[in-house]
C-alpha cells in the first residue's frame, strides 16, 4: 500500500519538475519575421535579370577629356557588372553624333548617355531613341529637355562661369583687357557659361574689360591660331579665359612662344595634364576643371540606377563621387577644382 | 513491476484502511498537484512569450542603434577629403628629402588628432592611414606590439580592397591595443574620386562599450548574454569578453533569425531572441536562462510542492489513524466473532463512539449476552427439570415410600381389600409412568393434578384418616385440559406439607385450588394454584430466609426446602419473575403455597437431545 503512494507521489512530483522536458534543441518562441521568407532573406531588387548595355557617347573621342571620362565610365561599369561602350565622332560634331546615335540605336542599347554637340540638332535622333525603347541621358553638354530624361553636369553653370572670372580677376589684378575662347557657339553649356562669365564680370570688375569673344572648335591646331592673332589684335592684352579645354593650353602656349609668359595671364577651364607643364614655368596661372573620370563614372552610375527605376535624388550620395545636388532635372556632380604650379601633379587626368 | 503486481488482486478487495488513505491521497494531494503543475507551467509559458516577444523589438531597435552608430564612425574616413592639402599628402608618390616626408607626417599625423582622437569621437580609440607606404597614426591607446606600424601594411597589403568599410576584428590583425575594452577596427579604403585611384587604407580601431551603453538601456540582468555577430557567425561583441572573436558554429541551426527560440544547446534551458540587422547583416543575440525568468514562479513552485508534501504528510497521518480507528474495532469485532463461533460466549466489545461502529458493537454486544443468557437458562431449566424429575422419582421409588406403600397394599392384601389393593397398585403404576414416560417439560394441568391427586390418594391409603385433602378445581374443563403447567411442581409442595405437617398434627388438611386469578404483576390472567395446609406453619425467620433462597434463583444444594426452590427456579426461569411461588405462613396455623404460572396453551416440548 505504501509502495503504491510513494508511486503515486513520484509521478506527481516527475510531472511537475519535467513538465517542459523537449526533445527538440531550439523551439521557436516568437517569429518577427513574415510568414514564408523565414530562411530566404528578400531578393534585392536591383539584381539586373540581364546584362546592361550602356552607350557613353562623348563629343568627340579624340578629346583627352572625354578619354579620361571614358575611364571613369568603364571602371563604373566593370564594378557594377555592366557593358558600357564608348562611341562617338574623333572631334566634335553634331551631324557625326547623330549618326553614332543610330548605330546604337540598332545596337539596341539599352541605354544611351550622350554629351551633345548641339542642344536641337540631337533632339529628333535622340527621341527616335526613346521611341525604341532605349532610354536618353545626357552627360557633360545638355541637349533640349524634350530630347533626354536628365542631364548629368559637372558644376553648376552660374558657379563655374562667376568662378572662372574670379580666377581671370584674380591672376590680372582686377583690371585689363581679356580675351576668352571658347569651344564652339553652338554648345549649350559653353554658352551658358559664357553668360555667367559675363554677368560677374559686370557685377563685380568694373575695371575689366572684354575685348573679344574667339570660337576654337574645339580644335588644338586652331585654338593655337585664334590665341597667336589674338595676341597680335590686341597688343595690351591682360589675360586670356579659355571655356574649353583645349583654349587655355593653346593659350599658354601662344603666349610663351610669343615671350609674354606672366605678362599675359592664362586661366580657364582644362585638364591638369594638359596644363601641367605650363603652370609650372608660368605661362598659365589656373586651370579649374572637374574630374572627367568622376563624371563619366557618375554618369554610368546615375544611368544604371535609371534603367533599375531610381532617378537621381537631391543629396543623394553615390559611391565613389560624393553626395550630388539636384537642379530641376540637372544633376550637379559637386565644385570645380582649381589647378595651380603647387597641385597640378597631384592630378592625372 | 507495481502495475504486474496490481493486477493481482483488485482495489475493492483491498483492505478499507487502504481505500480510505488512497481516497484521501486522490482528493487532496491529487487536484493540488495538478493545479500547480499547470498553473505553473502557464505562468512560465506566458513569461516567456512574453519576453520571447518584446525582446525582439528591443533588440531590434538597439541593433539599429549599435548599426547606426558604426555607420556613422564609417563615415570618418571621409573627413580626410575636407582638406586639400591632406589629399596632396596623401595623394604624393616620392620624397627627394627626408624631411618632407617629416613634414608631411607632421601635418598629416596632427591632422589625423585634430580631427579624429582629440575628444571628438568618444569611440575613437586610434586612427591608422596606410598611404603609399607610409604609416600615418593618431592614437588614444597605443599597440602592445613594437613594430606595429610594418604589421599594419602588411595587413593591408593583404585586403582585398572593397568600396565598402570593412569591420577588422583586433584578432585578425595580429597587434593588441592596451586597452581592455572591446574593439574592433573599420577599414576603409582612401580613394581619390578625382583621379579614380586609391590613395590608401585607413583604420579606425572603435571601441565598443557603446554597445554596452545602448544594451544595458534594457537589459540590466547580469545573468543574461548579449552579444553581437556578424553575419558568419563570429562574434564582435559580447558581454562575456572572452567570447568575443570566437565563432558561432550554431547560428545557421538557429530557427529564426527575428524573433525568439527556447534551446538547451548550452546544458541549461535558455531563451534566446535574436535581430539580425538589414544593413550589416549583425545578428544581436540576446540570451538568458529560462530559470531567471521563471525564478518566481518557480519559487511559487516549490513553496507549493513543500505544502502539498507536508498536507500529503499529514492527511496520510489523519487518514491512518481514521483508518485505524475505524477499522480496529471492527478487526476487534471480527475476532470476537471468530471467538463466539469457536463457543466462547463469555466476549465482551468494547466501543465508547456513538457512530455506526458503537451501535454495531451495543448490538453484538447485547445479542452476545442474550444468547448466553438463553443458553445459561435452557441450561438451568434443563438440568432442574432434570433434578425434578429425578427428586420426585427418587421420591416414589425411595425404599421408604415404596415400602410404606407396598405395606399398606400387603395389608390390605391380607384385609381382602382387594379393591383398595387394585386401586393403589393402579395408582402407583400411574405415578410411575407419569414421572418416568413422558418427556416434556410441561403437562396439562389435569395430569399434573392427577398425579398430585394420586400421590395424595396412596398417602392416604396409606395414613388413613391423618391426612385429608381436598381438590377444589375452578378452571373450566378446556382450561384444565388445555391449559399446561411446568412438570413436577405440585408434588414437591405437597410432599413438603405431609412431611412437615405428619411430624407435628394428627390430622392433617391439604388443601388444593386450581384456578384463574388477575395478576397484579403480570397484568393478565394467571392460573393460580394454592396448596394450604393446617400444619406447623413456618416461623417468620425461617419463612424470610425462604423467601429470599426463592428470590435468588441460583442453584443450591439439596436443602430442606429443595422442593420449594427448585419449583419456584423453573417458574421464573420458564416465565419470569412475575410468576413463582409464594409463601403465606402462620406458625401453628398452616401454610399457604400459591403457584403463580401464566396460562400457557402449548405444551412446551422437552429438549431435542433429551
Amino acid at each position: 500500500m505504501y509502495r503504491t503512494i510513494a508511486a503515486f507521489l513520484m509521478i506527481a512530483l516527475l510531472m511537475t519538475s519535467c513538465g517542459s522536458g523537449s526533445e527538440t534543441r531550439y523551439e521557436l518562441v516568437y517569429s518577427m519575421e513574415p510568414v514564408g521568407s523565414a530562411s530566404q532573406p528578400p531578393e534585392e531588387p536591383n539584381v539586373p535579370a540581364k546584362r546592361y548595355k550602356i552607350a557613353l557617347v562623348p563629343k568627340g573621342i579624340e578629346i583627352d577629356y572625354f578619354k579620361y571620362a571614358a575611364i571613369g565610365a568603364k571602371e563604373a561599369g566593370k564594378s557594377l557588372g555592366i557593358d558600357v561602350l564608348f562611341r562617338g565622332p574623333a572631334t566634335a560634331d553634331a551631324d557625326l553624333q547623330i549618326d553614332i546615335v543610330e548605330q546604337l540605336i540598332d545596337q539596341k542599347v539599352d541605354l544611351i548617355a550622350i554629351s551633345a554637340n548641339d542642344p536641337v540638332k540631337l533632339v529628333p535622333v535622340l527621341q527616335k531613341a526613346r521611341i525604341r525603347g532605349i532610354k536618353v541621358i545626357t552627360w557633360d553638354a545638355d541637349t533640349e529637355p524634350e530630347g533626354r530624361e536628365f542631364f548629368v553636369n559637372m558644376v553648376d553653370p552660374e558657379v563655374l562661369g562667376r568662378h572662372l572670372l574670379d580666377t581671370l580677376a584674380l591672376t590680372m589684378g582686377e583690371k585689363g583687357n581679356y580675351a576668352i575662347m571658347t569651344g564652339s557657339f553652338s554648345a549649350a553649356n559653353l554658352n551658358e557659361w559664357l553668360r555667367w562669365i559675363n554677368i560677374q564680370q559686370r557685377e563685380y570688375y568694373p575695371d575689366m574689360k572684354l575685348v573679344a569673344t574667339v570660337a576654337t572648335d574645339d580644335d588644338q591646331d586652331k585654338a593655337y591660331d585664334v590665341a597667336n592673332r589674338l595676341l597680335v589684335d590686341y597688343p595690351d592684352l591682360g589675360g586670356i579665359l579659355g571655356n574649353s579645354s583645349v583654349g587655355p593650353p593653346a593659350a599658354a602656349r601662344a603666349v610663351k612662344q610669343a615671350g609674354k609668359s606672366g605678362a599675359v595671364k592664362v586661366v580657364g577651364l582644362s585638364s591638369p595634364n594638359l596644363m601641367n607643364g605650363y603652370l609650372r614655368e608660368g605661362s598659365a596661372q589656373i586651370a579649374t576643371l572637374w574630374s572627367p573620370k568622376k563624371l563619366g563614372f557618375l554618369t554610368i552610375m546615375l544611368a544604371y540606377r535609371y534603367l533599375n527605376g531610381q532617378m537621381p535624388v537631391d543629396g543623394q550620395e553615390i559611391e565613389g563621387v560624393g553626395n550630388i545636388r539636384l537642379n530641376g532635372d540637372m544633376v550637379i556632380m559637386g565644385e570645380p577644382l582649381d589647378f595651380t604650379a603647387e597641385n597640378v601633379s597631384q592630378y592625372d587626368f | 513491476m507495481i502495475f504486474k503486481r496490481l493486477r493481482g488482486f483488485r482495489f475493492k478487495d483491498f483492505p478499507i484502511g487502504y481505500k480510505l488513505i488512497v481516497t484521501y491521497i486522490l482528493l487532496t494531494a491529487f487536484p493540488m498537484i495538478l493545479l500547480v503543475y499547470f498553473s505553473y507551467i502557464q505562468y512560465a509559458r506566458s513569461v516567456e512569450e512574453q519576453i520571447g516577444e518584446y525582446m525582439p523589438r528591443f533588440l531590434y531597435q538597439a541593433n539599429a542603434d549599435v548599426e547606426k552608430h558604426i555607420d556613422e564612425l564609417t563615415k570618418l574616413p571621409e573627413n580626410l577629403f575636407n582638406s586639400e592639402s591632406i589629399l596632396g599628402i596623401l595623394r604624393r608618390q616620392s620624397y627627394d628629402r627626408r624631411a618632407d616626408l617629416n613634414k608631411d607626417q607632421y601635418n598629416m599625423n596632427s591632422y589625423l588628432a585634430r580631427t579624429y582622437t582629440n575628444g571628438r569621437n568618444a569611440d575613437v580609440l586610434g586612427v591608422y592611414v596606410v598611404s603609399n607606404n607610409r604609416v600615418f597614426d593618431s592614437s588614444n591607446v597605443g599597440f602592445k606590439e613594437t613594430g606595429w606600424g610594418n604589421t599594419i601594411m602588411e595587413f593591408v597589403r593583404g585586403f582585398e580592397p572593397s568600396g565598402k568599410a570593412e569591420i577588422v576584428l583586433p584578432d585578425e590583425i595580429d597587434l593588441k591595443l592596451e586597452t581592455a575594452s572591446p574593439y574592433l577596427f573599420i577599414l576603409k579604403q582612401i580613394n581619390d574620386d578625382d583621379n579614380r585611384r586609391n590613395l590608401g587604407t585607413m583604420l579606425i580601431a572603435v571601441d565598443l562599450t557603446f554597445i554596452d551603453n545602448i544594451v544595458r538601456n534594457f537589459e540590466k540582468n547580469e545573468r543574461a548574454d548579449l552579444w553581437v555577430m556578424n553575419a558568419s557567425g563570429k562574434i564582435i561583441y559580447h558581454t562575456n569578453r572572452r567570447f568575443i572573436g570566437t565563432v558561432d558554429a550554431e547560428k545557421d541551426r538557429y530557427p529564426v533569425l527575428n524573433g525568439s527560440f527556447r534551446t538547451d544547446v548550452t546544458g541549461e534551458q535558455r531563451l534566446v531572441s535574436v535581430n539580425q540587422s538589414t544593413g550589416r547583416g549583425w545578428t544581436l543575440v540576446h540570451g538568458i536562462p529560462l530559470r531567471e525568468l521563471t525564478e518566481k514562479a518557480d519559487t511559487v513552485r516549490n513553496v507549493t510542492l513543500f505544502v502539498i508534501i507536508a498536507i500529503l504528510l499529514l492527511t496520510s497521518v489523519i487518514g491512518i489513524m481514521i483508518s485505524y480507528n475505524m477499522t480496529r474495532p471492527l478487526k476487534k469485532l471480527t475476532g470476537l466473532m471468530k471467538s463466539v463461533e469457536r463457543g466462547d460466549f463469555q466476549v465482551d466489545l468494547k466501543v465508547q463512539s456513538g457512530d455506526e461502529v458503537g451501535t454495531l458493537a451495543r448490538s453484538f454486544n447485547s445479542m452476545i449476552s442474550t444468547i448466553r443468557e438463553l443458553i445459561q437458562k435452557n441450561y438451568q431449566i434443563e438440568i432442574r427439570q432434570k433434578e425434578a424429575e429425578l427428586y420426585a422419582l427418587q421420591s416414589q421409588i425411595n425404599p421408604h415410600f415404596m415400602y410404606n406403600t407396598l405395606e399398606t397394599i400387603g395389608m390390605a392384601v391380607e384385609e381382602g381389600e382387594s379393591d383398595q389393593v387394585v386401586d393403589m397398585v393402579t395408582l402407583l403404576g400411574r405415578m410411575l409412568r407419569f414421572s418416568v414416560s413422558n418427556q416434556s417439560k410441561s403437562v396439562s394441568i389435569a395430569e399434573e393434578v392427577q398425579h398430585v391427586k394420586d400421590y395424595l390418594t396412596i398417602q392416604k391409603f396409606r395414613f388413613e384418616d391423618r391426612v385429608h385433602f381436598e381438590i377444589a378445581q375452578a378452571l373450566e374443563d378446556t382450561d384444565f385440559q388445555g391449559l399446561y403447567s411446568p412438570k413436577f411442581i405440585l408434588q414437591p409442595i405437597v410432599e413438603n406439607s405431609i412431611k412437615h405437617g405428619l411430624e407435628s398434627r394428627k390430622a392433617l388438611d391439604i388443601h388444593i385450588s386450581v384456578g384463574l386469578e388477575f395478576g397484579a404483576r403480570s397484568g393478565k390472567r394467571d392460573v393460580v394454584i394454592r396448596i394450604w395446609d393446617n400444619g406447623p406453619g413456618i416461623a417468620a425467620e425461617r419463612l424470610n430466609e425462604l423467601e429470599k433462597s426463592l428470590k435468588k434463583i441460583s442453584f443450591e444444594g439439596r436443602s430442606s426446602h429443595f422442593g420449594l426452590i427448585n419449583v419456584n427456579a423453573r417458574i421464573v426461569m420458564m416465565h419470569g419473575p412475575d410468576y413463582g411461588l409464594q409463601l403465606h405462613s402462620i406458625v401453628g396455623k398452616g401454610t399457604e403455597v400459591i403457584i403463580r404460572i401464566p396460562m400457557i396453551h402449548e405444551e412446551m416440548t422437552a429438549n431435542a437431545e433429551d
